[in-house]
């Protein structure tokens, strides 16, 4: 009787230890995996930070006016030239 | 043959042997060691083991300290967890400010001793300075020099291709401020060190800054991080920043200070827009400016925030608060006719009081709308010192300011009991009294709204602010239809029409103090005004600093200033024109857009 218990007890007590192998195995590779999420995160931030930087550059008010001015050859509105449509107005 | 011999002469003996006398017979053996010895033997061995696993017992349980310490120094590391400093926006969201990871490149220089020439030329054209300047700071007597802070990632990478032995190089951040000199005073800027030194990067700092943070890991033979064992100090990013601040209006105050500094040959410039609704500072412009990017020609009168900053006798723009208080105290109504005398000279308490036109007998509006120090001044006499002084404190003038702006300036009001009756009559019409062009501004508010003022603010408001009340919405209104007239074809500042709008404000010259006496060539024109009058929506204010063109009163240099500035704000703004705009579609004088 103590013999199959023995036998049981020292099958389960294998079982449990390779799980425990086996859990610290999958931890590591889930933590890697958290790392190199995190390094992307933290790189895309970075992107994301560049790419705003980018379009406050590119869309300084100096720089539109200057192509607007030069490149596509607007000019300002002038009361003298506009009609202005005034709700309810004569 | 003697090989055989030996041979048979072993083999002989052994033969012997097997069959001489047994061991066990043999006389050596037979001698009987004592018994003690091999117990001693016995107990030296137990002792030895005992000794073994009381050592072991002492340095792997008793006593652990020094081999857990140095079993942990050889797989577990403290990881940095970086903390950015937080970003700047601007009301819409535009990014004014931003850090970006970066590298300084230092040497050591013992190490670096031996590199080949033409790599470190390489090096020094990378890190763009001259060859000598680079081999000067590397003849440094230090074991350690930062040759370049602040170099960008993909210089740094370039560099460490070239795999010169002692560089080294470290993560730092760079502020980058992608709208240059736009926003220069109103953002600042940053040290080396990510350490605000101006304007909201300073006011805003223990805000911005980043908390950087670190964590234990166990670190394989690899590199890979095997485990966390925590975090030993949590990394707090700094904070968001969202200024009031409308990076077009700002671009069109800017513009049109610099071009108004320009055409009047001042020496310096500046302009203020405040939202009436919120008392937000949308636009703070000043000339001459600097690139925050690029700092090292860098001066003072550049840095200087002279909208902030400097304080000036306002003149005439001070004139409305003096009226009002006299017309909320029920002395006055916009009717009242008074003498201002038609020699254009008054005398009281010593003085002579001047006006440039002598206008006779005018009522309120009209001393407004020319401008009449003699016509204040017989106002003045109907107020109090003390109730002057309560008005101009309960304002903001002389009080020191509350914007969370450094270096704010508080201005000049002298206690109300120090007046003499000439200085009561100056300080009616803006002399002998000091302020800066915001503090200006803000008190314009109470005509703007109705008859309250409302808290500035240079971080975007979410909330309606609360006002104090200062004058009735009745005086304030009345006010209003004053100032308009300022601007119309017979008031001072005609020049500050917008076509399209209705728009109201009070031109203003002071002589500066130099040496503690006015100049009589050196004028600060300033032109404050409130835009649209229908709605009002903004007040802007304008200061033109030492015109040395022919021009340089308020009326000449300020208000001009001020209409264009007004006229792009409101379109850019889409503010629907509330004039009789179908009237002044063609203007007399058709307005040029700035550029």
């Amino acid at each position: 009787m103590t013999g199959k218990m023995n036998i049981v007890l020292t099958t389960l007590l294998v079982g449990c230890a390779l799980s425990v192998v086996n859990a610290r195995f999958q931890a590591r590779h889930l933590l890697i995996d958290l790392d190199r999420t995190q390094q992307q995160q933290r790189q895309l931030d970075i992107d994301w930070t560049q790419l705003q930087l980018d379009q406050s550059t590119l869309g300084k008010n100096e720089r539109i006016e200057q192509i607007a001015r030069s490149e596509l050859t607007m000019a300002p509105v002038t009361p003298a030239r506009t009609q202005y449509l005034t709700e309810g107005g004569k | 043959m003697k090989q055989a011999a030996t041979g048979s002469r072993a083999a002989g003996s052994r033969v012997a042997a097997g069959k001489g006398v047994a061991f066990s017979k043999s006389p050596v053996l037979a001698v009987r060691l004592p018994d003690w010895r091999s117990r001693v033997v016995l107990f030296v061995l137990f002792a030895a083991f005992a000794l073994l696993v009381g050592r072991a017992l002492w340095v792997q349980v008793v006593n652990n300290d020094f081999l857990q310490k140095q079993g942990a120094s050889r797989y577990m590391r403290t990881q940095e967890l970086p903390a950015t400093r937080g970003k700047i926006f601007d009301r819409n969201g535009v990014v004014l400010a931003s850090s970006m990871p970066v590298k300084s490149v230092s040497a050591f220089t013992e190490d670096i001793k031996g590199a080949p020439s033409d790599k470190l030329r390489e090096l020094a054209t990378l890190l763009d300075m001259p060859e000598a300047d680079l081999l000067k700071k590397l003849a440094s007597d230090r074991s350690y020099v930062y040759l370049k802070r602040q170099v960008e990632m993909d210089v740094v990478a370039k560099i460490e291709k070239l795999g010169i032995e002692g560089i080294d190089t470290r993560k730092e951040y760079k502020r980058y401020y992608p709208q240059g000199e736009v926003m220069a005073h109103m953002v600042g800027f940053t040290n080396v060190e990510d350490v605000g030194q101006e304007a909201m990067e300073l006011a805003q700092q223990k805000n911005l800054v980043g908390q950087p943070g670190s964590r234990r890991v166990i670190r394989d033979r690899l590199g890979h991080i095997v485990e966390d064992v925590g975090l030993a100090r949590e990394p707090h990013d700094g904070k968001d920043l969202h200024l009031s601040v409308d990076s077009k209006l700002q671009y069109i105050a800017l513009n049109s200070i610099k071009e108004a500094v320009e055409k009047f040959k001042a020496k310096a410039g500046a302009a203020v827009v405040l939202d009436v609704h919120t008392g937000e500072v949308l636009a703070l412009a000043n000339w001459p400016t600097y690139n925050p990017n690029d700092r090292s020609r860098l001066t003072g009168e550049q840095l200087r925030n002279r909208v902030i900053t400097d304080t000036f006798e306002p003149g005439s723009s001070l004139k409305p608060f003096t009226v009002a208080l006299a017309l909320d105290k029920g002395l006055i109504k916009p009717s009242t006719l008074i003498d201002t005398t038609t020699s254009g000279r008054y005398f009281t308490g010593g003085h002579t009081i001047r006006d440039t036109h002598a206008h006779g007998v005018i009522d309120i509006g009209t001393i407004i709308q020319k401008s009449s120090n003699i016509g204040t001044t017989k106002i003045s006499e109907m107020l109090t010192a003390q109730e002057m002084w309560e008005m101009f404190t309960k304002v903001g003038f002389g009080q020191a300011p509350r914007y969370g702006f450094p270096g704010a300036a508080a201005g000049r009001v002298r206690p109300y009991k120090s007046w003499r009756t000439v200085a009561k009559a100056n300080m009616s019409f803006g002399q002998g009294i000091s302020m800066s062009l915001l503090q200006l501004a803000h008190a314009w508010l109470i005509f703007a709204r109705d008859g309250d003022v409302i808290p500035l603010s240079f971080q975007k408001v979410t909330e309606k602010p609360a006002g104090q009340q200062i004058i009735s919405p009745r005086t304030a209104a009345q006010m209003r239809t004053m100032v308009e007239s300022v601007v119309g074809p017979g008031g001072t500042a005609s020049l500050a029409q917008v076509a399209g709008y209705r728009i109201g404000g009070k031109t203003g010259t002071a002589q500066k103090v130099i040496d503690g006496r006015y100049s009589q060539t050196h004028y600060v024109g300033n032109f404050v005004g409130i835009a649209p009058m229908s709605n009002p929506r903004f007040v802007i204010a304008v200061m033109i600093d030492d015109a040395s063109g022919p021009l340089h009163t308020g009326g000449s240099v300020a208000a001009p200033t001020f209409a264009v500035l007004a006229a792009n704000a409101l379109r850019a703004d889409n503010i629907p024109p509330d004039s009789t705009v179908t009237d002044i579609i063609i203007p007399e004088h058709p307005l040029e857009e700035s550029n």
